[in-house]
């Protein structure tokens, strides 16, 4: 219950993001790496030349994750800024590819994480970002002293 | 759909249903909880004990069988690695991890039906 309550806090002892709600971001971010991580490897060695656009984004949503996952669970002002980072890739990535999957759909005529927007994953690629977003600006390490 | 995927359908959703009202809640894991993560991994293991036996039987997996096997054994691995993590730090939080279990080994059971058939 420790973590619940110093959610609320502006301040915070330890910079860290995996504690209370942070856990389940990770654990659902962990299981979406695991996954496109497979998945692209799947379609890159067995089907790479059918699109080879869709599965070199496949393997990039893939490392998106890989990386979200791991600088979620790593404590400090730098692996803050990674997630950051890769959590803005993720919601740019999954709005561009998004689009792009439902108004170019010669280019994108292959499934990935991202496509329509992640309806294949039920909208989870497309929620987890913002969530991830929300997080991070709460548990963001105290400003630089001037 | 075969009674594999029946099974972890029902013990799945039961285990998420169990853990999510206990994270809402607010309640740390339990044995309750714990158990109910339990129950799904050893719903998996009598997939994957089936699996193996209808295999030797001589029953062909009509997709990809590694694909098959890879999704088994990958998702044998969530059930243990969600309790080892809410083990680690027994806030309400840990319970929806828990939660995520049931139905992550819904989505696996579905599509591990689909590459069998």
């Amino acid at each position: 219950m420790t973590a619940t309550s110093s959610k609320h806090t502006a301040k915070k002892p330890a910079d860290t993001r995996n504690t209370g709600p942070g856990r389940l971001l990770i654990a659902v971010y962990a299981v979406f790496a695991i996954s496109a991580t497979a998945r692209a490897g799947y379609q890159i060695l067995t089907k790479f030349s059918e699109a080879p656009l869709a599965y070199l984004l496949s393997a990039f949503a893939a490392l998106v994750y890989v990386v979200a996952t791991v600088s979620l669970a790593k404590p400090g002002r730098t692996w803050f800024r990674v997630s950051l980072i890769a959590v803005l890739v993720e919601l740019v990535g999954v709005v561009v590819v998004g689009a792009l999957s439902i108004f170019d759909a010669v280019q994108f005529p292959h499934e990935t994480v991202w496509s329509l927007f992640g309806r294949g994953y039920a909208f989870i690629p497309l929620i987890l970002p913002v969530l991830g977003l929300v997080w991070l600006y709460r548990r963001r390490p105290a400003p630089h002293k001037a | 759909m075969d009674a594999y995927f029946y099974v972890i359908l029902v013990v799945g959703l039961l285990s998420t249903v169990i853990c999510a009202v206990a994270g809402i809640l607010k309640k740390a894991p339990n044995d309750v909880t714990i158990l109910s993560v339990a129950a799904v991994e050893l719903a998996l293991l009598v997939y994957l004990v089936g699996s193996i036996v209808r295999v030797v039987a001589g029953e062909p997996i009509a997709g990809e069988a590694w694909e098959f096997w890879g999704y088994l054994l990958t998702a044998l691995l969530l059930p243990v690695a969600a309790v080892y993590w809410s083990i680690l730090e027994r806030t309400r939080w840990s319970n929806f991890v828990l939660a995520a279990v049931g139905v992550t080994a819904l989505v696996m059971a579905a599509r591990m039906n689909q590459i069998w058939y």
